[in-house]
Formats: C-alpha cells, sequence, structure tokens
C-alpha cells in the first residue's frame, strides 16, 4: 500500500511538474547592504527555462518608501518582485529607476504602475521603449511562449521631465540617480546609496559575461566606464552577472567593447563582412566571456553596418 | 540506447566531422558546431535531430519540390551536379529572418559563370536573384528573406552547359521573413528611407582585387504582408540592377522581393575597376540611377 501510494504521489509529481514551473521564477534577494537588496538574474541568455529573468534587479528601503531598480522581463517577474519586497516591508514601492529599455529592464513596468509607482527613466528611452516595446514583446514571446509574458503590456505612462543628477530621501536614506546619454543605450540611468555606497550601474557594466552592444555608442561608453572606475563606491551592481567589490572588473566589459568596435571599424573599412570575420571563428581573448558567441554573432554585424552605410 | 548506437551510426555512415562554426553544406555535408549548440530556443535540444533533419533537407532527393524548382528556374533537361566547393557563408541560426546576410565563395573553375541564381526552397518567393555577368566573379553575397527553415542553394551555371549547385541549411528562430512586416505599423513608427537612394561602396582587396558593395534604399514588398487595414500591401521590388565601370558593362543583375528591404550585393571582382555605378529598375518602373543620367543608357 505504501508503495503504491509512493507510485501515486511520483504520478502526480511529474504531471503537475511542467504547470509548477513553466511560469514560476526563483527569486532570492541578497543583502548586499542593510536594506539594500539584489535579485541577481540568470547570467545566460533569454530562455525557456529562465524566462527572460537574466538581468539583475535592485530594491532599496528607506524609512518612508522604497525604490526599485530595474522592471526586469515581464509582468510576471514584477509580480514576483513586489511580492518578495512586501514580506519585506510594508513600506509602498514609491520609485522605479528603469536603467535602460531593453526588455529584460523594462517589460516589467506595467505591473508597476498599477501600484502607482512613479517610473523614472531616460526619456530617450522611454521613447525606445514605447517604439520598439511591442516588436520585442512578440519576439520573445515567440521564442520562450506567451505564457511568460501574460498580462505584460508596453504601457505609456506619465513622463516626468527630470533634472538630472536626481536627489530623492527614502526617509534616513538618500538617493542620487544620474543620467549617461548615448553610450551603452540612448541614456542610461545609474544609482547610488549614499549610506551602503553602493552603485547600481545597469549595463554599462557586465559582470562575466560579454557586454550587448546594440544600441550603443561605444566612444561614450567608454569613457562613462572610466568615470565609474573613478567614482566612489564599495559595492557595483551591474546589470548581469556578479556583484562587484573590485574596480578591475569593471575592465572587462571596456576591454570587449574597445574590441568589437576596432573588429567593426576595421572590417567597415575594408569592406569585409561579419560572416567572414566569423568564418574564422572566434578570436582567443573573448572565450573567457560569457555567451561570448552569441553577443559576437549578434552585434558585430550591427556595428559593422552602423560604420559601414554611414 | 540503442537510439543512440543508431544515431552514431548514422553519423559515422552519413561521414560528418564537426566542423567550425560556420562550416559549410552539402547535400548530405559535415555538421557545425552551431548546429550542434543551438543559440535560439527553438531547437534548444540541438542534437542529431537537428542535423538528420538538416541533412534530410539538403538531400534534393528528399524534397518535395527540388525537381519542380530545377525545372521552372533552371530548365529542362539540363545537367546538374551537387558540388561542396560553392560555399555558402551563412549562420546556421537566424534570429533576424528579415535581413540574413549571405555570401556564396565560387571556385576558380567557376569564376567566369554565366549565370547564377540563388533559390530558397522554402520561401514562398524562392527565387532571390539572377546574375548574369560580363566579366569573371569570385564572390557574390547579398541579404536574403528567409520565411521559416529551409536548403539555401546556389546554383552557377558553368561554361560547359553544367549547373554546379551548393546548399546550405538554415534555420531561423521566429518564421515569417517573408509575411510579416520587418516593421509593425501598428505597434510602432517605422521610418522608411527614400526609396532608390543608391550606395556604392569600392574597397581594395589582396593583389588588385576588388569588392564592391551596393546598397539600394527599397522596401522590396514581397506582397504577403498586410497593413493596418488587414490589406495586402502590394508587391513592390527592384527587379532589375546593372553594374558597370569605366570599362563597360560588369554584371545585369535580376532581383526578386526575396531579398530584403534596402538589399545589399557585394561583389568580388578580381581586378580593381574605375568608377562603379549602377542603374536600378523597380516593378513599378520607376529607374534610379547612381550618377547623372543623360539618356545614354
Amino acid at each position: 500500500m505504501k508503495f503504491l501510494n509512493i507510485i501515486l504521489i511520483l504520478i502526480l509529481y511529474f504531471y503537475s511538474y511542467p504547470s509548477f514551473t513553466s511560469n514560476y521564477f526563483d527569486l532570492i534577494p541578497i543583502e548586499v547592504s542593510k536594506n539594500v537588496y539584489v535579485i541577481l538574474g540568470d547570467n545566460n541568455d533569454i530562455n525557456k527555462n529562465n524566462g527572460g529573468a537574466i538581468s539583475n534587479t535592485g530594491f532599496i528601503v528607506g524609512d518612508n518608501g522604497i525604490l526599485v531598480i530595474d522592471a526586469g522581463p515581464s509582468y510576471l517577474y514584477a509580480s514576483s518582485v513586489i511580492e518578495i519586497i512586501n514580506s519585506y516591508s510594508k513600506l509602498p514601492i514609491k520609485y522605479l529607476v528603469v536603467t535602460h529599455h531593453h526588455a529584460d529592464h523594462s517589460f516589467g513596468i506595467s505591473r508597476y504602475l498599477e501600484i502607482n509607482t512613479e517610473i523614472i527613466m531616460a526619456e530617450a528611452e522611454a521613447k525606445r521603449y514605447l517604439k520598439y516595446g511591442n516588436r520585442s514583446l512578440r519576439q520573445l514571446s515567440s521564442l520562450i511562449g506567451e505564457e511568460w509574458f501574460l498580462n505584460t503590456k508596453i504601457n505609456s505612462f506619465q513622463y516626468k521631465e527630470k533634472e538630472y543628477p536626481v536627489n530623492l530621501d527614502l526617509g534616513a536614506r538618500n538617493i542620487i540617480i544620474e543620467l549617461y546619454e548615448e553610450g551603452h543605450s540612448d541614456g542610461d540611468l545609474i544609482v547610488k546609496d549614499l549610506s551602503s555606497n553602493t552603485l547600481f550601474v545597469g549595463d554599462l557594466v557586465f559582470g562575466q559575461r560579454a557586454p550587448t552592444s546594440p544600441h550603443a555608442n561605444i566612444y561614450n561608453w567608454k569613457n562613462y566606464l572610466d568615470e565609474i572606475i573613478k567614482k566612489d563606491w564599495d559595492i557595483l551592481i551591474p546589470g548581469h552577472g556578479n556583484i562587484i567589490k573590485n574596480k578591475e572588473d569593471v575592465l572587462q566589459t571596456k576591454k570587449w567593447i574597445t574590441f568589437i568596435d576596432k573588429t567593426a571599424k576595421e572590417a567597415s573599412a575594408n569592406g569585409i563582412s561579419a560572416l567572414e570575420i566569423f568564418n574564422k571563428g572566434l578570436p582567443n581573448f573573448i572565450k573567457e566571456y560569457k555567451l561570448a558567441k552569441e553577443t559576437w554573432y549578434r552585434d558585430l554585424p550591427l556595428l559593422i553596418n552602423k560604420y559601414e552605410f554611414d | 540506447m540503442i537510439k543512440y548506437f543508431l544515431i552514431l551510426l548514422i553519423l559515422v555512415y552519413s561521414g560528418i566531422t564537426v566542423a567550425g562554426p560556420m562550416s559549410d553544406f552539402k547535400a548530405g555535408a559535415e555538421l557545425s558546431e552551431e548546429l550542434s549548440s543551438s543559440p535560439t530556443g527553438k531547437r534548444n535540444t540541438p542534437s542529431s535531430d537537428s542535423l538528420i533533419q538538416s541533412i534530410e533537407a539538403l538531400n534534393p532527393n528528399n524534397s518535395d519540390i527540388w525537381s519542380e524548382l530545377q525545372d521552372n528556374l533552371l530548365g529542362k533537361d539540363i545537367n546538374v551536379l551537387f558540388v561542396d566547393d560553392i560555399k555558402l557563408i551563412m549562420q546556421d541560426y537566424i534570429e533576424e529572418a528579415h535581413k540574413v546576410p549571405l555570401i556564396v565563395t565560387l571556385p576558380k573553375r567557376l569564376h567566369n559563370f554565366k549565370n547564377f541564381i540563388l533559390i530558397i526552397e522554402n520561401n514562398p518567393i524562392q527565387q532571390a536573384l539572377s546574375i548574369k555577368p560580363y566579366r569573371s566573379i569570385e564572390a557574390l553575397g547579398m541579404n536574403i528573406r528567409l520565411e521559416d527553415d529551409s536548403p539555401v542553394r546556389a546554383a552557377v551555371l558553368g561554361d560547359n552547359g553544367i549547373w554546379y549547385i551548393g546548399s546550405k541549411m538554415a534555420f531561423v528562430a521566429s518564421a515569417g521573413g517573408c509575411s510579416t512586416p520587418a516593421c509593425d505599423p501598428s505597434v510602432e513608427v517605422c521610418e522608411t528611407g527614400t526609396i532608390g537612394k543608391i550606395a556604392i561602396k569600392q574597397y581594395e582587396r589582396e593583389a588588385g582585387a576588388e569588392r564592391i558593395k551596393l546598397k539600394i534604399t527599397h522596401p522590396m514588398e514581397t506582397g504577403f504582408v498586410t497593413d493596418l487595414q488587414g490589406e495586402i500591401i502590394p508587391e513592390y521590388f527592384v527587379k532589375n540592377i546593372h553594374v558597370d565601370d569605366n570599362e563597360g558593362p560588369i554584371a545585369d543583375i535580376t532581383t526578386f522581393a526575396a531579398l530584403s528591404s534596402d538589399p545589399i550585393i557585394l561583389l568580388d571582382l578580381p581586378k580593381k575597376g574605375q568608377s562603379v555605378r549602377i542603374h536600378v529598375k523597380d516593378s513599378l518602373g520607376l529607374e534610379f540611377f547612381s550618377f547623372k543620367n543623360n539618356n545614354t543608357m
């Protein structure tokens, strides 16, 4: 009888397994400093298992409100994050800073609009989000399944013009938000929490992983990285990958973008097609980066194209 | 267990070797690294399945449509040889099916070819272009549309009257390169360039050889895409491109809407010429010139 029960449980387990896992995010916040939390994304490409949750989300709890950094890839993801935040603190989520418009950072916006969170996003990036959002939503849905994007909408929201840097007080907790125009994206926001000396830099810095540059101005981006290295911080949270405490780790991003940019410029000057570069195999040094091949294949043609017929 | 053994057997018997990421396919050829490590979600169990699938798909005997296509595009009662020295360089897995870059390199014996036709088997528009050259051409390239996973074949007519065919299997992440809008005006703002804008670039290759790249701004409507009101956007595409330089004509290119919007054409010539220019006609009869036209053409 006991044996039968076990079999029954096993059968039930396997039958229910897909429905349990298909839309479920396994999110574990890490407290990097007192009242500063990070939920690390899967440092991988968007796929059916991670549901698009590949970038890092942060939240900072003050005495009278909470600020969230990045909305994540979908309504469902944002809902899970909000649930977690509520389990830590009942204070209102006052602000959502969306570091830039890419889907893995912005598609959770619609969930935050429901709880009247103020969305802070660079104007140029808010425009891009509205302009290209539906198209990438469609592409992502067809790639990993519509069920991951249930209720996810590209809503327009009331846009408040800001003077950067923006200073916010969460209650005994001061936050500075700075704008870096036309670097990694048209407008990346970085968030500094003064009390913990923590810097959230979005995708201006990638940890371990190959930086993606489809909308980048690499010249500016390199300068911004130098500025970030010079800044005073103890903890740096990149858009993807692990928490950074060592300034040298920021150089990894700079090294990649310098290399891909140089390769693209040389190729476009000589009329070489990206395909011909791919055909030679991956350059050795980039192999140490996670997702090197995918990123190299995706970004190099875009960059060459950009330089070629300019 | 038996299944793996069988797969292994098939692998051994079909003479497959694991090759570089952009290796080329002939009918029943080699497995590229890309194919064995699918980066997109579509085939996340890459393995032997997609390999066998592509080898089968590349075998013209397994194709329901190839013999008819061959009759229609290349002609009836012709000699055809499937070869592996016509290299189709393109990615195995394609994320953006509206614009798929492709380069075809030809072996020396085919540099003086008489005709070149690019065929995408599973497209609603199967022919992307044909090129009739006036001089020898070593390699050529273009941007194509892929409606779905498909064998892509370059058919090259040698001066001995034989059609040589190189093939490659391409998988797309999301289908619809011909039938969905690259930019959907219902949900986004679409910018269209000035139709007929031409850019020509000449590059030096090694030993005085030359590469020519042409870009023509044109929507290349396939006739399979619907607009906001659900009406079909009629087909509208570049039909002919005549390329010449100061030494005379280089090639006559007939093009179809299986080329992507704002088509790019690449030609590798063995000798560098001066002032390359083109004359373009589209399906509405509009003509575009890369030079001042004084009715001499």
